[in-house]
């Protein structure tokens, strides 16, 4: 994996560095922008787009655990017809709690699995990464930029950086 | 027609002599627990004579009253089981299926009668009184609820029989043993459905009366209440 | 880059980087506290049931009591968590991961008292649903199934709920250890850098799962009262017992936080951190919540002696000025009155010391209030005949001690193992506030030191 990329210590550095790569021509999904905490008033943050559709995974998701569990206990109690106390075979009343249990239960889950799959976790540590991060040091740069690396580090380093290359 | 399994006890019969407690102990392979553990609350009689002291002394009366599974028709122990241990049967009864009990006693925390008894321990007959036990009833392993199921095993010994003549099983043929066992004819059992049976007969008494009937169970067995005053 | 100076990272990293003497001698005595507990157990299992105080006709008694103390206490960390990031309230920040952990290890102990208190525990797995020979699925009308469900869910939700503002905090410990602590923490934050779309997508998934996570352990507990209120026993069958078992966890739940945030406090030197202004804000919601179980109680104990049912009565008379009573005034002291006088006054309530002896005397409290439920109406339901007394055993007590054990020993486990505050999380309070931050906040809540 190669790259070139800086460490700046404050936000409002790496804000103003991204601003300067962004002038340079690239794209805001070209940028990596890595910190230790997120920092979401700065402009930086908003770059992959609205995360809203998870909302709606997740009410997916709870749709999907509804249909399951009003199969599990209907199709159940169809399949085994046992009276207790004069209740109805199919009991609603009691089956939605069941129901209620394992809707949330989709929401939950399919919410865990749509974050690890967007951010595409677990994954060995890929190369475009520094430890200094993990210190307070928030890194912007470029993995496997199309343009000559010089240019970028120029820019990065013009921006208040401490500039590192990757080869 | 199915048959609906009921019973009626005359409590101006009654005597309180726990005939029907030892019978019933002898029919379905009950434990005894012994004096202690009886004591600590663990024995098990499917079948109990309640006894109320009523009055101050000298005008002490004794009221008794037996009591066993009303085999309920909204009965509150079926729905509350996990592993439909306890579920209501075709012929009116509430059925206990012992392989399916695992042991929360929620069954006999809700029944209001509280007929329904739970094995402490491993229940254990010194010799020679093994040989006593009856080979068409179950013996309960630790862990396990159980309680009055109006014999179900004469039932269903009866229920055969019939099947094999042909026929339906006629009132009188059939009794449990507490009714078998009472010398005064104080507990008659029989099919409810059949208008002719005695013991619908005395399910219509005027003496009759359901025990804990406001808490809605729909309970099986019809006391016909005690007219003597001595 | 040389290291930055960062005293927050190093005051809440010590606890899980330096080991001290101490920490092994805990762990020792707890452990053995709670392998006498699973003695006691395999005692019961191998002996029978019998060696309970267990009998007809109080079947369920300190098992089912510490079944539903413990559920009650996992909603420290919903309520902290959920309620307070849903509201915005910034003071939550150092509080929250201490509250999931005891949220988790909570239902963690209380799922462990259905199955003990099975008369055949070996069979519990009949309650899963899933397909198999016996040809038979639970009984889903039964709420002992409502209970493994809800439970499950709730468990499975708390876990994530806990882990996943966890793995930035495995990341920074990736990064600041050697050997296997690095190997087995940088499994764990799952290859994690910190991009913006990491970021981003774990803050949507943690509003997601607050959202979700809420209406869930409202569930739970409603669901736990339901195992007493399907039934018509004397005292069980009412209809307030949803919100007023909700309301009963969440106040010991709440007790259970402070008490935990004061230990750690003590013993991990996090006074920087937990600091009088959190315990004067949980104390707040300790005493709120002391009025509502007490407005909950006295409907229902109103209604009850107003009906005058006499086997109602016979129940309500036992715990009031029968053989209960003692019992029962000493919870209504530990619940209310102590609360009230000692999280009324600003005086006490701003000091730690008030909140804590407070939050201890409603521990006290509301496990009796859990016994007393369960106990005198079994032992006096319709039937007079019937009516019995009860009397624990040391099986039952031994392993009533052994879980409060057990609770502190995976508390201090997970404190070892895990930054019990949620570093990034702090650090995201304490930065530079453009306008998008809520301006009342009083900067102390913002951990600003003065």
């Amino acid at each position: 994996m190669s790259g070139v990329y800086a460490l700046f210590a404050d936000p409002d550095a790496a804000e103003r560095a991204v601003e300067a790569l962004r002038a340079q021509g690239l794209g805001t999904d070209e940028i990596t922008i890595i910190s230790a905490q997120p920092y979401e008033s700065y402009a930086f943050s908003h770059t992959g787009g609205s995360s809203s559709w998870m909302f709606r995974v997740a009410a997916a998701g709870g749709t999907v655990g509804l249909a399951c569990a009003f199969a599990l206990t209907s199709l159940t109690q169809r399949a085994w017809p046992i009276n207790t106390g004069g209740m109805p075979i199919v009991a609603l009343w009691t089956n939605l709690i069941i129901m209620f249990e394992m809707t949330m239960l989709g929401a939950v889950l399919s919410t865990v699995g749509t974050l690890l799959w967007s951010t595409g976790l677990p994954r060995r540590r890929p190369a475009f990464y520094d430890p200094a991060v993990s210190t307070g040091a928030i890194l912007v740069g470029v993995e496997q930029p199309k343009h000559a690396s010089p240019v970028l580090a120029t820019t990065l380093a013009r921006a208040g950086g401490q500039v590192k290359t990757l080869a | 027609m199915a048959y609906k399994w009921g019973m009626a006890v005359d409590l101006d019969r009654c005597t309180g002599c726990e005939a029907c407690v030892i019978a019933c102990g002898a029919e379905n392979n009950i434990p005894t627990v012994g004096p202690t553990e009886a004591a600590r609350g663990r024995a098990m009689p499917w079948i109990r004579v309640e006894r109320y002291w009523e009055g101050e002394f000298p005008d002490v009366r004794l009221k008794f009253r037996p009591v066993l599974c009303q085999q309920c028709d909204n009965a509150p122990c079926e729905p509350v089981c996990p592993t439909y241990a306890s579920h209501h049967t075709e012929d009116g009864l509430n059925a206990q299926v012992y392989n399916r009990c695992i042991g929360t006693r929620y069954c006999a925390n809700a029944c209001p009668y509280t007929v329904r008894f739970f094995n402490f321990f491993n229940p254990t007959w010194d010799k020679p009184l093994h040989l006593q036990l009856n080979p068409d009833v179950s013996v309960r392993e630790v862990g396990v609820a159980e309680k009055c199921t109006f014999c179900v095993q004469r039932i269903n010994a009866a229920k055969t029989e019939a099947r094999a003549d042909g026929t339906n099983i006629k009132d009188g043929d059939l009794q449990t043993a507490c009714a078998q066992s009472c010398p005064a004819r104080a507990i008659v059992f029989g099919d409810l459905n059949d208008p002719d049976s005695e013991v619908s007969r005395l399910s219509r008494s005027p003496r009759g009366s359901l025990l804990l009937e406001e808490v809605g169970t729909k309970p099986k067995v019809t006391y016909l209440s005690r007219q003597s005053q001595a | 880059m040389s290291q930055t100076v960062d005293p927050i990272t190093d005051d809440l990293l010590r606890p899980v980087l330096r080991t001290s003497p101490r920490f092994w001698l805990t762990v020792a005595v707890l452990g053995l506290i709670v392998a006498a507990g699973a003695g006691a157990w395999i005692y019961q299992l191998y002996y029978g049931f019998g060696v309970t105080g267990i009998r007809w006709p109080i079947f369920w008694a300190v098992y089912v009591t510490n079944f539903v103390f413990w559920i009650g206490i996992s909603h420290a960390g919903t309520l902290i968590s959920a309620i307070l990031r849903l509201m915005d309230a910034e003071w939550r920040r150092p509080v929250t991961r201490c509250a999931e952990a005891i949220t988790v290890f909570a239902l963690m102990i209380g799922g462990m008292f259905p199955i003990i208190h099975l008369g055949r525990p070996w069979h519990f797995f009949w309650l899963i649903p899933y397909p198999n020979q016996r040809g038979l699925w639970p009984n889903f009308r039964s709420p002992l199934v409502w209970d493994f469900l809800a439970i499950t869910t709730y468990l499975i939700g708390s876990v994530l709920f806990l882990a996943l503002p966890m793995i930035p905090d495995f990341a920074l410990l990736r990064d600041r250890t050697t050997g296997w602590r690095r190997r087995v923490y940088g499994t764990l934050a799952l290859g994690w850098r910190g991009t913006t779309i990491e970021w981003q997508r774990l803050e949507t998934a943690m509003s997601i799962m607050a959202v979700v996570i809420l209406p869930v352990a409202v569930s739970v507990h409603t669901i736990v009262s339901f195992d007493f209120s399907m039934a018509p026993v004397p005292m069980w069958h009412s209809t307030i017992f949803g919100p007023y078992f909700v309301a009963g966890a969440i106040f010991s739940g709440v007790a259970a936080l402070i008490l935990a945030m004061a230990l750690l406090r003590r013993f991990l030197e996090l006074g920087a951190y937990l600091r009088p202004l959190h315990f004067e804000n949980l104390g707040k919601l300790l005493l709120l919540m002391s009025l509502v179980w007490s407005y909950f109680v006295f409907s229902e104990r109103l209604t009850i002696w107003y009906g005058n049912d006499p086997a109602e009565m016979a129940v309500f008379r036992t715990t009031q000025e029968g053989s209960f009573a003692p019992l029962y005034w000493t919870m209504v002291v530990c619940n209310f009155i102590v609360p009230f006088a000692l999280l009324a006054p600003k005086r006490t309530r701003t000091t730690i010391s008030g909140c804590v002896a407070a939050s201890v005397a409603v521990l006290v409290g509301m496990w009796l209030e859990r016994f007393l439920i369960i106990v005198p109406s079994l032992g006096h339901k319709h039937l007079p005949y019937s009516w019995a007394t009860y009397r624990p055993q040391p099986v039952e007590i031994v392993i009533t001690i052994a879980t409060f054990a057990a609770m502190t020993l995976f508390y201090v486990l997970f404190a070892k193992f895990v930054p019990i505050i949620s570093i990034w999380e702090l650090k995201v309070g304490r930065q530079p506030a453009p306008a998008a931050v809520d301006l009342d906040v009083r900067p102390e809540a913002m951990g600003v030191r003065r």
